[in-house]
């Protein structure tokens, strides 16, 4: 159910191209009038060669320019002291000393954000991979009428704008006159100031953990519900008892699903920027404010120190493609088994 | 405890835990519902939950607060840019799906690293860029930037549909007579109209919630619903009613389009990567 790499559907296509004749036609078309014809020919023979770079041309060159360059100039501006509102004139090259500003700690929220970005996609994937296998398994296990409404009750939080959701989670663990609180205080406990600094950051895990869980849960419970059948009545007939069943089939067999959906979760999770912005604006103090809150607090109108702001966007970005690079390497090992 | 005993509690245990998850997950929906039906006065008590409803805040945010604006600003974006990523990306997706050459998966693994990429890292060239040439708080660098994202998500989930049109109606389309292309055109894009329709509703959510770009590089002129409710939060405290209204207005075309789409809900969110 994973798609399997090279080999999976891609041997079904074929290394005839359908529309071949099509193109020789045309080119011998404009190959009657003379010059023009030996390019076409050129052309010909390059998309015979590849048929199917007509038909990915377009978006190729289209992802290559706006992600490529945009790249490059971020790298450019990373090395130079540009603060926004300046004149061109006035921006000089530091060379590296946006880095070693932020190595050499000169830039303390730095480490901090690294610090509890990377202690959030840790701790968000982990519950939400746990939580939402469980919601998933439990889902795959009974057959109830309403089921369909408890999918609808899931996808909610996947598709609500998240900045809304932060807003309304911020109303709901308000300190006075949230709800939380006043459910608190029915049960008999103490009101709980949930966005002060030593709380804020797991408030934001909390609301990460509403809005995420149930994106586990749907891709667990459709891998579950895919497993064959004959594997457990054989094992059960071997004497098998469902713990054993659940460690020596249900989990090898979905562990590329459960790897992928970790990918993704990993990723995400680090990127986390809307949530924490309306729920707390990286706050009180730096609590919570993540490696893009931190950009965004550089960068945005006040400060206007776009330099540094791209130094720290570069090593945003270093960081979560190493991490891409490294789940998805294991990954690709994991189907080859 | 005879068996059947046992039965019925694991049940009435499992009805338990899965009520109890369901109210944790549609409880801030809920609330958001109900604090915009609240009169003002009634907001600040959250205990309050018998109240005459009124629809004083979706009033006072049509008249006062340019909310239909953003929806239009919103609306043109999230369209416009799910509409060049169909155009353009489905193509791709079927070369992708079609023909096989040897670095094709690593282009891709390239497309879906795209995924990956964190907006706010590329959003500040973006922003000098659309500084520069006066695009800034346009709706065309919004939608420029949201192809970012949309044409990779539509090459990989299209590449997923197109793959499971069976070869063969390819190969009768090509005794009939058909070209490369007219093939494309004419036989597999109507047979995968539901996978477009799938991957163009995702596109419009993930257009319709996007962030980073919006907050970025937006301010009055083209500022979208997600970036608006931040407009609530003033120094006399946040104006709650007029928030959760606007909050259910926008949340309503997300949700309705996202049960439309459940059957393909696993698809989208693993970019094609799970046939759920």
């Amino acid at each position: 159910m994973v798609r399997s790499g090279p080999d999976g559907w891609g041997s079904q296509s074929g290394t005839e191209w359908p529309g071949q004749s099509d193109w020789e036609r045309m080119a011998g078309e404009v190959r009657a009038d003379g010059k023009k014809g030996e390019m076409q020919d050129m052309g010909k023979r390059s998309w015979k060669r590849r048929p199917y770079l007509p038909y990915i041309a377009p978006a190729m060159t289209i992802m290559t320019v706006l992600t490529v360059f945009p790249t490059i100039f971020l790298y450019v501006i990373s090395l130079t002291d540009y603060q926004l509102g300046w004149d061109l004139s006035r921006v000089r090259f530091v060379g590296v000393e946006n880095y070693l500003r932020l190595f050499s700690g000169g830039d303390p929220d730095f480490w901090n954000a690294v610090r509890i970005s990377l202690l959030f996609m840790v701790v968000t994937t982990a519950v939400e991979m746990v939580f939402g296998f469980m919601i998933g398994k439990l889902l795959s296990e009974t057959e109830f009428k309403l089921k369909p409404l408890v999918f609808a009750v899931l996808i909610i939080p996947i598709v609500m704008t998240p900045s809304i959701a932060g807003n309304i989670w911020k109303l709901m663990l308000n300190a006075e006159y949230g709800i939380v609180n006043y459910f608190f205080q029915l049960a008999g406990l103490e009101r709980v100031a949930w966005l002060d600094a030593d709380r804020a950051f797991s408030s934001v895990v909390l609301a990460d953990i509403w809005q995420w869980t149930p994106f586990v849960a749907l891709i667990s419970y459709a891998g579950l519900c895919s497993l064959p059948s004959d594997q457990y009545e054989a094992a059960k007939i071997d004497g098998g008892n469902g713990f054993q069943l659940f460690t020596y089939i249900t989990l090898p067999s979905l562990r590329p699903l459960i790897f992928l959906t970790m990918i993704f979760r990993t990723i995400d999770s680090l990127k986390i920027y809307d949530m924490p912005f309306v729920l707390t604006q990286g706050g009180p103090g730096n609590s919570t404010e993540f490696l893009s809150l931190h950009i965004y607090r550089l960068a945005n109108a006040q400060n206007g120190l776009i330099g540094r702001a791209a130094a720290n966007a570069i090593i945003l970005m270093v960081i979560s493609t190493v991490i891409s690079k490294v789940l998805i390497h294991y990954q690709r090992k994991e189907e080859e088994l | 405890m005879t068996r059947k005993q046992k039965r019925i509690l694991t049940g009435t245990w499992k009805t338990l835990v899965l009520t109890a998850v369901c109210l944790f997950f549609i409880a801030p929906y809920l609330w958001m519902v109900l604090i915009s039906l609240k009169p003002k006065v009634d907001i600040f008590d959250p205990g309050k939950f018998i109240f005459t409803p009124t629809l004083q805040n979706y009033t006072s945010i049509i008249k006062n607060a340019h909310i239909l604006d953003y929806f239009a600003n919103s609306m043109i974006v999230s369209v416009i840019s799910t509409a060049v990523s169909l155009a353009i990306g489905s193509v791709a997706a079927y070369g992708f799906a079609r023909f096989n050459w040897k670095k094709r998966e690593d282009m891709a693994f390239m497309v879906l690293s795209q995924r990956m990429l964190p907006a706010m890292a590329v959003v500040i060239p973006y922003f000098l860029m659309a500084m520069v040439s006066g695009l800034l708080d346009t709706r065309l660098i919004l939608i420029v930037c949201y192809l970012l994202f949309n044409i990779p998500f539509t090459i990989l989930m299209m590449r997923g549909f197109f793959e499971d049109i069976p070869m063969e109606i390819e190969e009768a389309g090509k005794i009939d007579g058909c070209s490369g292309f007219q093939v494309f055109k004419e036989l597999i894009l109507p047979l995968s109209l539901p996978g477009l329709t799938a991957t163009a509703i995702f596109c419009l959510i993930n257009s319709w919630n996007e962030f980073v770009f919006a907050n970025f590089l937006t301010s009055i002129r083209a500022k979208t619903v997600p970036t608006s409710v931040m407009l609530f939060l003033s120094v006399s405290g946040t104006k709650w009613g007029e928030m959760a209204a606007t909050g259910v207005l926008a949340s309503l075309p997300a949700i309705i389009f996202g049960i439309t789409v459940q059957k393909y809900m696993i698809r989208g969110l693993t970019f094609g990567a799970v046939k759920g």
